[in-house]
């Protein structure tokens, strides 16, 4: 980066350089070409003063030749001193300005290395060129004071001059004459020259010093707290450690203050990581302690099967798949005493560990209630009134439960806001029984509940379930319902109760099986077999 | 997915519910009662739309049952025959005012 900046810094320098050095320069050459016009004037118009306008037809007439020779000897010597290769006095033709007559002619062929002849007194020449014959005409009319020839580039090997052509006048101050000084303009090529080298070397140290200075001031006020920043930013990407504050690294407001958003950013980054870190913690406490909880639920409800393998007269099967965690379905089923099979299937309302802790006091009451002998509805009737005592959430449960009177098949049973269950008799197919209904568990105090009764023969079967079961929804939003699950149970009604709830498993399973598992599963199934 | 449209006019509100009332939308009924039925002493459940109300739902409708047993009454209109079936088996039937 630092070469960039000092290599556009150098470029920027050397660019103005050449445009002040081309601007200077052409304001220079036309100030100093002027001074120098304007100087010439002054030689030249000091030279008239040796000519005596009165008297120039009578030296071309041949007349007064002392005096004539005396002047030229002046203009000599005065071209001599003064340095100029030409001085000369011409009469122009006045007509048309094409040819002039020589009258005086000083040549100095040592100022500027010519090789001028003079022309003789009366020598008569064309003049070709319109530049000249255009100032001619405007210096005999009086028009200007002074004209000047510019021979800055010459085409014929000639050295770079300017000529200057002053009028003579006579007395009454009429011109009379064309006085005409050459002079080299060396000086000029000269002065520009050495303009030119000192606007380049100038421009050369400016520009060699400007880089250095850009280059440190590049390299320790701008890359250096730059790479300080970035060298923290990439340790920081790396450790993940706040590292020591950045603070004011500069004097540059800008620098100062990515510095410290760098500073911030870290600070707000530990803070999250560590807060990232305490909130994934905490999250894989919680998903243990579910697992336990789930564990510990699955360990609360009679799971092992057969479960009463010395007793003939019956068989029992009976799962639970929670939709979460941990889930608010649940079974039971125990022997009140030797001839009284106690069976529950109950549903909380909600998911999750609310469910689950409610269903878990729910069990407990129910049972204890339950092996005190009583009546189905009774037992419903006095576990309402244990919950309602301390429910503040309002939670609920839904409840069926029967009792199987094991020596005689009689199936006393009560429904708090439960599912039909259904029922296969003497071999046909499962029906749903529309027992009467009363209303769920914890939602109202004093609620009564009515016991019925059915008598079941020899492989006669009651099949309980959830509302997971009826309801289980595939990827088009369908229920299962109660017609698929009396399908389910129907391909083989005279199967064992396990086989019975693996029929009905693997088709909501089937049916549901894009979608994740909406609702507990919970079934039991009971034989008699007496 | 529940669509709640709500009603307050006065002392009455009318709430219709579309979709389905269960665990994942049974939250947002409750809060929604919650923050209409201060100084309401007519409550109406206007349930032609709902497809589905599961235990949840049926938890707020008798919470907010109770509540409005306190401060007036609370009516459900136009039950479908699968919420009716609901209903019935759960034996809220019984206990709400059905028309």
């Amino acid at each position: 980066m630092a070469f960039v900046i000092i290599s556009a810094i150098v470029l920027a320098l050397a660019v103005f350089g050449l445009v002040v050095g081309l601007f200077g320069f052409a304001s220079f050459d036309s100030v100093y070409q002027n001074e120098y016009a304007v100087s010439t004037y002054h030689m030249a118009d000091t030279a008239t003063l040796l000519v005596n306008g009165d008297h120039l037809d009578d030296y071309l007439a041949g007349d007064m030749a002392e005096e004539y020779e005396r002047t030229r000897t002046n203009l000599d010597v005065y071209c001599n001193k003064i340095s100029v290769s030409l001085l000369y006095v011409i009469q122009v033709d006045r007509g048309d300005y094409r040819s002039f007559v020589s009258i005086f002619n000083s040549v100095d062929n040592s100022v500027d290395n010519t090789s001028y002849t003079p022309w003789e007194l009366g020598y008569e020449r064309e003049t070709t060129n319109d530049e000249y014959r255009k100032k001619y005409k405007a210096l005999y009319e009086q028009e200007s004071l002074y004209e000047t020839v510019y021979r800055v580039k010459t085409k014929d090997g000639q050295n770079p001059h300017i000529t200057t052509l002053v009028p003579v006048k006579n007395s009454s101050g009429n011109v009379v004459a064309i006085l005409c000084m050459q002079r080299p303009i060396r000086e000029i090529r000269d002065a520009r020259n050495s303009y030119l080298y000192s606007i380049i070397i100038s421009t050369a140290v400016l520009a060699l010093l400007a880089s250095v200075f850009a280059a440190g001031f590049v390299r320790y006020r701008l890359i250096a707290p730059i790479r300080k920043v970035s060298d923290e930013a990439s340790r920081f990407a790396r450790e993940n450690t706040k590292g020591k504050a950045l603070g004011n690294i500069s004097g540059f407001a800008e620098l100062s203050r990515l510095a410290s958003s760098i500073d911030t950013m870290e600070a707000d980054m530990t803070c999250y990581i560590e807060n990232l870190t305490r909130v994934t913690a905490e999250k894989e406490r919680i998903g243990t302690e579910l697992n336990l909880a789930t564990r510990i639920q699955a360990a609360m409800l009679p799971n092992i099967f057969p479960a009463f393998p010395e007793r003939t007269e019956f068989d029992i099967y009976a799962n639970m798949h929670p939709a979460k965690e941990v889930g608010g379905d649940f079974y039971d089923f125990f022997l009140v005493d030797r001839d009284h099979l106690c069976m529950v299937m109950a549903d909380v309302s909600g998911k999750g560990v609310p469910a689950a802790l409610f269903m878990m006091a729910s069990r407990i009451i129910i049972a204890n209630n339950a092996k005190m002998g009583k009546s189905p509805a009774q037992i419903l009737a006095d576990t309402n009134a244990s919950i309602c005592q301390n429910n503040r959430e309002e939670m609920f449960v839904t409840v069926w439960l029967g009792i199987l009177e094991i020596s005689t098949g009689k199936l006393t049973a009560a429904n708090a806001g439960h599912e039909y269950p259904a029922i296969s008799k003497r071999g046909g197919g499962f029906e749903l029984f529309k027992d009467k209904h009363g209303f769920v568990i914890g939602g109202l105090d004093g609620v009564k509940y009515s016991n019925y009764e059915l008598e079941l023969e020899h492989g006669d079967k009651v099949f309980v379930y959830t509302d997971g079961v009826a309801e289980a929804m595939n990827r088009l939003g369908e229920l299962f319902g109660t017609d698929r699950m009396l399908g389910a149970l129907n391909e083989a009604p005279e199967a064992s109760p396990e086989q019975i709830l693996n029929n009905v498993l693997r088709a909501t399973n089937e049916f549901a099986k894009d979608t994740e598992q909406f609702d507990d599963l919970t079934m039991l199934c009971v034989e008699y077999k007496g | 997915m529940l669509n709640i449209s709500k009603n307050i006019s006065g002392d009455k509100a009318v709430f219709e519910l579309e979709g389905r009332l269960d665990t994942n939308t049974a939250p947002q009924l409750e809060a929604e009662l919650k923050a209409a039925l201060g100084g309401v002493s007519e409550l109406v459940l206007s349930l032609e739309k709902l497809d589905y109300i599961s235990s949840a739902g049926l938890r707020i409708l008798l919470s907010t049952q109770k509540i409005m047993t306190k401060q007036g009454a609370m009516k459900v209109t136009k039950v479908n025959a699968a919420v009716m079936e609901i209903f019935e088996v759960t034996g809220f039937a019984d206990i709400l005012t059905i028309e």
